[in-house]
């Protein structure tokens, strides 16, 4: 599963992070890390991008982007 | 505030050494995550007007504050707000390359107290640089309507640093936060950050570290932070490695291996995870938060403006009331200056000027050049400043990052990303700050993409343009109208977008990762102290090249000297040349033309010079009104126009008024123009080249005149051509001609 298939409201907690270099940088920095509860919030009006929630705030990031992150959803 | 958290005196350690001490400008710089309100916080601290704005990314520069606090002189840096200290975006390494190479006395790091932990990770790396560091929990005021509890004093325990809580909207905390600061500064060496432990591998690596660079690269050592350099040199931070010029460090491989045996990841990750353990580890620590929590007003907002279905429907309706209310609420004004500098202004500066002997031409410069030009362009300061107030509302509520959202699709399909947007939302104000918001633009060809179609989003320069043609032609849909040519400049900023990235800027899209901040309410203060800011500089202009320029059209149209008909001076020939290119548009007239030429100074002009050139011929006066019934006229009449400001936003019937209107320029129009023809104009007016200060930003960021050429070359072309098509079109259609 990763985090792109997941609808709005649903949880997951992040398992791996795929993409590399300045993009993984930047992701970790924002506090997308391994272990970490994520929560998808909205999807934009026309699909693209996604909103999510994260260390208690809000994120978004294209799909293409959530794709590379995956994400265990719990129960 | 009430709070647990005061800064508590250690007993007393510092007595300011001497006056050396009092006498030097301390600098404090003022680092953070990006939204954190570090620019809203100096604004508060030294009275100063930085933009500031409910996005991330606002401060792009970083900008001085010089000021006075308990006899000691402060200077405070704001520097624009970073996630880490590894930069991504150009703004970012502003921040950084402060930081690290200024070596401040001082980092007053401002944290969002509503998002501790990820504030935190930055104050963990700030740590790292070895300079005095208080921090500023800022947003404090949130945090306990939330009902966080935020313990401090176990945060300046497990950190080694000071910590005030502050709100910098409601002024609260700011005295305790400089006293604290000043007593820190005073006593830097007590005060050097704790070292952090990053966790036995990474310690022992970085230990290793030390001695061989340490014996290979002395010189090295003094030039940067010491801890700051050995942690970035294994995280291999692509920066330092080229600031250093440093490519193999055998030993550093040496010491980076067993950690990745040890870790199984790369060395970025590590860093990061060991940094976040510590934010984290903190935040569970000193965070307080109440078990329940309630709906917030931001997910409530969010829920209808974010509505997949209704967001850009929404989007749309919004400019659209934007710009019936700028409207609605300003034309009384504008109508009420304008009758001032049309009659009054013009009476009493004859009746200055005559009995001082002044000859016919100079009373003819000042009126028909000076009052009809710079008048004709005053009288739309109303507009531009009801723009700049709903423009300045938007930024602070948090509006922006939403826009840049639901946009992000549309940007996406032209290359751009949807942080684009913001400095295109930001050019419907005025262009250059704009350009200069492409900052925060990750990689170079956004920023170079972007900044070129600013330009197309209409800023508030065109705006007197608009007004005086469509109070003239379309009288009963002037919004609608206007809100067209808007939309216009962005369906066409899309199209050009498109174009440009099948030619100039093929390649990947770039990625698009941004923060939604929650949704604020400005307050009135700081709404009209940034709308002055905003607005004030079309003053400046109007007050300083307008000016000159319209001398300068006032001596064109008079000269050579003595010229019968305004066609035959020098502008009237200059005009008659250029017109024909304008024929096929409907308004080849060399009165349009050369007014559309002196409006490459910038675009209000335009207005200035139609105003100067339609002027009318000696006014014919039956009987000349007395100074007291002018004044008398003009208090009834800004009488008036309030009340039917008020009433138009109220949304009370506005009696329809028979006054005629007395704008001699509206009534020369009129006569040669049509509406269509005149649309045409608006529509070239809209598009065709940037004005020269937008062109010297472009020039200036990019350091070359290439893409500026690229601009003004590009827009000129397409305002022909969309002017043209506007107007044959129209009388295709049959919509007269
Ligand atoms: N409630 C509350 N809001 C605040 C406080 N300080 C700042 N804000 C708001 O937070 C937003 C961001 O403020 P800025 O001063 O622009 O933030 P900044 O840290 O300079 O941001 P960048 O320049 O983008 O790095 C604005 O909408 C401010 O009104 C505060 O103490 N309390
Ligand atoms: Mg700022």
């Amino acid at each position: 599963m990763n985090l792109a298939r997941l609808k709005p409201g649903q949880k997951g907690t992040i398992t791996s992070i795929g993409s590399i270099g300045p993009l993984k940088r930047r992701l970790m920095d924002m506090g997308v890390l391994v272990g970490e509860e994520v929560k998808v919030l909205k999807v934009a009006p026309m699909g693209d991008p996604i909103e999510v929630s994260i260390k208690s705030y809000n994120l978004s990031l294209r799909k293409k982007e959530a794709e590379g992150i995956a994400v265990e959803v719990a129960g | 505030m009430s709070t647990q958290l005061k800064y508590k005196d250690e007993e007393s350690d510092g007595e300011i050494s001497g006056r050396s001490a009092e006498a030097r400008v301390i600098t404090v710089a003022v680092a953070g995550n990006p939204n954190s309100g570090k620019s809203t916080l100096i604004n508060a601290i030294a009275g100063t007007r930085l933009h500031v704005g409910n996005w991330a990314g606002v401060t792009v520069e970083k900008k001085e504050a010089l000021f006075d606090f308990g006899g000691r002189k402060i200077r405070l840096v704001d520097l624009p707000g970073t996630y880490s200290l590894s930069p991504y975006s150009q703004e970012e390494i502003v921040a950084r390359d402060y930081l690290v190479h200024e070596r401040p006395d001082l980092i007053i790091n401002v944290v969002d107290a509503t998002n501790l932990e990820r504030n935190l990770y930055l104050t963990v790396q700030i740590m790292e640089l070895g300079i005095p560091v208080v921090m500023a929990l800022n947003i404090y005021d949130e945090a306990q309507e939330k009902g966080y509890r935020i313990d401090g004093k176990a945060m300046e325990e497990m950190l080694g640093i000071a910590v005030v809580p502050t709100s910098a909207t409601r002024k609260t905390g700011l005295d305790q936060l400089l006293d604290t600061a000043l007593r820190v500064a005073d006593a830097p060496k007590q005060r050097v950050p704790k070292k952090l432990n990053y966790g036995e591998d990474i310690e022992v690596a970085c230990d290793y570290l030390a001695k061989s660079f340490r014996t290979s690269y002395p010189a090295l050592t003094d030039s940067y932070p010491q801890r700051w350099l050995l942690l970035k040199l294994m995280e291999q931070d692509s920066h330092v490695m080229r600031e250093l010029d440093l490519d193999d460090l055998d030993f550093l491989d040496q010491a980076l291996h067993h950690l990745r045996k040890a870790h199984g990841e790369d060395i970025e990750s590590i860093m990061a995870d060991a940094r976040y353990s510590l934010a984290s580890g903190l935040t569970r620590e000193v965070l307080h938060k109440p078990e329940l929590r309630p709906t917030e007003i931001t997910e409530k907002i969010d829920k209808i403006v974010l509505n997949r279905f209704l967001g850009i429907p929404i989007f749309m309706a919004a400019m659209w009331l934007l710009f019936k209310l700028t409207f609605d609420l300003s034309a009384p004004f504008g109508a009420w200056l304008g009758s001032m500098t049309d009659g009054p202004f013009k009476r009493w500066a004859s009746a200055l000027l005559t009995p001082l002997g002044a000859p016919d031409w100079t009373v003819s410069l000042v009126n028909d050049g000076v009052i009809a030009g710079v008048g004709s362009v005053i009288v739309f300061v109303p507009v531009i400043f009801a723009m700049m107030f709903f423009i300045t509302f938007l930024e602070g509520s948090g509006y922006m990052a939403r826009a840049a959202f639901v946009m992000d699709r549309t940007m996406h399909a032209i290359g751009l990303h949807g942080k684009s947007f913001i400095p295109m939302l930001l050019g419907f104000g005025c262009n250059v700050p704009g350009i200069y918001a492409t900052r925060t633009l990750e990689n170079p060809k956004d920023k170079v993409l972007t900044a070129l179609l600013v330009p197309l989003m209409s800023c508030g320069a065109r705006l007197p343009v608009y007004v005086v043609f469509v109070s003239a032609f379309f009288p009963n849909n002037s919004s609608t109208v206007i809100w067209s040519l808007y939309v216009m400049g962005i369906l066409l900023a899309v199209l050009m977008g498109l174009i440009f990235k099948k030619t100039l800027f093929r390649g990947e899209a770039p990625m698009f990762i941004m923060e939604l901040p929650p949704y604020r309410m400005p307050s009135l203060h700081s709404l009209c102290v940034h709308t002055w800011e905003k607005g004030k500089h079309f003053l400046y202009k109007a007050g300083t090249y307008i000016f000159a320029v319209s001398i300068l059209v006032w001596f064109l149209l008079n000269l050579p000297w003595g010229v019968e008909h305004k066609r035959d001076s020098y502008l009237g020939q200059a005009g008659a040349v250029v017109a024909p290119v304008f024929q096929p548009m409907g308004f080849g007239t060399w009165e349009a033309a050369s007014s559309l030429i002196s409006g490459v100074i910038a675009k209000e002009i335009v207005v200035g010079t139609m105003g100067e050139i339609y002027a009318p011929k000696k006014e014919e006066q039956a009987e000349v009104p007395t100074l007291q019934e002018d004044l008398k006229e003009i208090g009834v009449s800004f009488g008036a126009a309030c009340s039917k400001a008020v009433k138009t936003l109220l949304y009370l019937p506005v009696p329809e008024e028979k006054e005629k209107d007395r704008s001699a320029l509206k009534q020369a129009l009129l006569g040669v123009f049509t509406p269509l023809s005149s649309y045409a104009f608006m529509v070239f007016v809209l598009l065709y080249m940037p004005c020269v200060v937008a062109i010297a930003a472009m020039r200036q960021e990019f350091g070359t005149w290439k893409w500026a050429v690229v601009g003004l070359g590009y827009q000129t072309a397409l305002a022909w051509c969309a002017a043209l098509i506007v107007y044959q079109g129209g009388r295709v259609l049959g919509l007269g001609g």
